[in-house]
């Protein structure tokens, strides 16, 4: 799958209008703008028409008080991001706690899929026998993660569940959870975390496979001609080589924790007692279950916090990434 | 015999062992929630509440049919086809388009149309969701079914347009010139030239954007009022949502949810795997 193209993504000649005919350069030139904006304006329409109204509505709301059902709205500046931050009592203790369990997971699920996935590459890329299938059966998670998987989950987790279960007859017993896992406030967020993390493992999977198998195993044994041992072969080749995986995985898994929570919705909506409240729960229960409370300013301002989050994370990240490279 | 025999045995060694061991109880991790789903959907009224067995003592299919028909999942899996359909038509035509443009076309503020589409995969679904609401009201498209398409088309435009551009930009320049000087306009380059030898990233598309719109919840449900609209989701966290949830229908709306998303997985792999992996290798 190499890449034929050898002029860079954004290089001017691929596209430029041809040399050989120089007298209908401008004339062809025009055409091609013509063309090129025939092809995105589907697209661009489709932006104009369902993403520019939202996001600038919901900018411009999150500048100000609304409950939904009066006519007008009260301008109240920043008031939104103060009180969120630190000026309302009965808002800013409960984000806080919602921030620390976005940071946790946030910082927990790219780990643990890395440490998951990446030995699990490598041991498939060894192997020959069941590879297909086995890759399969890993890439289940993934097809089907979404309300049916978390029931299923649920009723594993449940007191008389399969977990609880499975810890009693292997006489670890004292391990298991009586009120079952994600009604015990020691365990509740820890549980999600993981299957978080269950769910994504397998294309970080696949992407470690694909980058392993990318590398050329010619420039392996020249370095192991040179007397370079297992460690040195894995941390000057290998690893190098699969950095810029790893950056977009662990971009993915801090943007998908930063701004999903439909995990946390369906299967503790935030509980036991708010241990397992995040972010983007926080903002869904403003923005849609706070009755006639003028609430919506605050949703939208909660949301752009978590937009800023995410962007100046995901930049941090990918400038440490790119520094250890 | 023998030399299938000594075959194995050359390649088992004791690293390959462990290799197989690790391997192996992953896969039953992997596996863990759906055998107890198909466990619990096997399971009658009475045996799921002494729960506690992976295979059932008295299993039936009654629980499965019972689901299936008196619950009308037939109806919610049309629906769910119908909207899964519609949203990747609609983004393999809109966003095809805007990346053929992207990687091929030369105009002024491509560029910026470019990275403003992938930009975009940082706005937070629950940041729009309100306003989207509310639009659709003005539209009077709120609950229904090209309500939910018309967003879900969109909110796929980043990861779309970034792997559809890779992907037309990985064709060799040369096939576009070559159809050129046969006097082929860009349309006809794009439709005969471009689409067809990008079908392994178009179906990864497909199943990229079938899926997530398979098992979307959210936006679905603060939407969606009548019930004979909805999705398999809803119909399941309805079923879910009784005084005394039982867990043997549940599991059985669940394996109704997950078997589609499964087979059209296993049918696409070929193209999927090639087509990820090879958009990402950049």
């Amino acid at each position: 799958m190499a890449r034929t193209n050898t002029i860079g993504p954004w290089g001017r000649p691929e596209a430029g209008p041809s040399p050989r005919r120089p007298r209908r350069r401008r004339r062809s030139a025009r055409r091609q703008w013509l063309t090129g904006y025939a092809f995105v304006a589907p697209a661009v329409l489709l932006f104009l028409v369902m993403g520019l109204y939202t996001v600038g509505y919901s900018v411009t709301l999150s500048f100000a008080k609304w409950n939904g059902f009066t006519p007008d709205w009260e301008w109240v500046g920043l008031d939104n991001y103060r009180d969120l931050l630190y000026a309302d009592p009965s808002l800013a203790p409960e984000l806080r706690a919602a921030a620390l369990h976005t940071a946790i997971a946030m910082i927990a699920v790219p780990l643990g899929t890395v440490a998951i996935a990446l030995p699990l590459a490598v041991l498939l890329n060894r192997i020959r026998r069941l590879r297909g299938l086995l890759r399969s059966i890993y890439f289940l998670p993934y097809v089907t993660t979404g309300i049916a998987v978390y029931y299923a989950w649920r009723y594993v987790l449940e007191p008389d569940g399969a977990v609880n279960l499975l810890l009693r007859s292997t006489g670890l017993g004292s391990l298991a959870r009586p009120q079952g896992w994600l009604a015990d406030p020691d365990t509740a967020l820890g549980t999600l975390i993981v299957i978080i993390i269950w769910g994504s493992v397998p294309v970080a999977t696949l992407l470690y496979l694909a980058g392993l198998q990318a590398i050329d195993p010619h420039l392996i044994e020249a370095a192991q001609l040179d007397g370079a041992g297992g460690v040195r072969v894995v941390r000057h080749i290998t690893w190098p080589l699969l950095v810029p995986i790893t950056a977009a995985i662990t971009l993915l898994g801090i943007r998908d924790t930063m701004q999903g929570f439909q995990i946390f919705l369906l299967m503790t909506n935030g509980g036991p007692g708010g241990h397992t409240d995040v972010l983007g729960l926080q903002a869904y229960q403003l923005a849609f279950f706070q009755g006639l409370s003028p609430t919506l300013g605050v949703a939208s301002a909660l949301g752009w916090m978590i937009f800023l989050a995410a962007l100046l994370l995901t930049v941090v990240n990918a400038r440490l990434l790119r520094s250890s490279q | 015999m023998n030399a299938v025999r000594s075959g194995v045995v050359r390649q088992l060694t004791p690293g390959r062992l462990v290799a197989y061991a690790a391997l192996a109880l992953y896969a039953v991790v992997s596996l863990y929630p759906f055998a107890w789903m198909v466990s619990g959907a096997l399971k009658g009224r009475d045996e799921i509440l002494r729960g506690g067995h992976l295979v059932p003592r008295e299993p039936t299919l009654d629980t499965l049919v019972d689901t299936w028909s008196r619950l009308h999942f037939f109806d919610y899996l049309l629906n769910s086809v119908k909207v899964a359909g519609l949203t990747v038509l609609g983004v393999l035509a809109v966003y095809s388009l805007a990346s053929y443009a992207f990687a091929v076309l030369d105009f002024p503020g491509r560029r910026f149309l470019f990275w403003f589409f992938v930009a975009l995969l940082f706005v937070p679904g629950i940041t729009v969701l309100l306003p989207l609401v509310i639009l659709e009201n003005k539209l009077g498209i709120l609950g229904t079914h090209l309500g939910l398409v018309l967003p879900f088309v969109n909110g796929t435009a980043p990861l779309t347009v970034l792997l559809l551009t890779n992907a037309f930009r990985s064709i060799p320049r040369e096939l576009h010139d070559a159809a050129r000087v046969d006097g082929a306009g860009e349309a006809r380059i794009f439709w005969r030239v471009y689409l067809p030898l990008s079908r392994p990233s178009l179906i990864t598309i497909a199943v990229l954007t079938a899926v997530p719109t398979w098992n979307e919840y959210v936006l679905t449900r603060v939407s969606l009022n009548d019930e004979s609209r909805y999705t398999l989701p809803l119909a399941l966290e309805a079923l879910a949502s009784g005084n005394v949830p039982r867990y043997n229908e549940i599991m059985a709306g669940s394996l109704i949810l997950v078997v589609p998303v499964i087979v059209l997985f296993l049918v696409a792999q070929r193209y999927f795997v090639n087509g990820l992996t090879g958009a990402v290798k950049d």
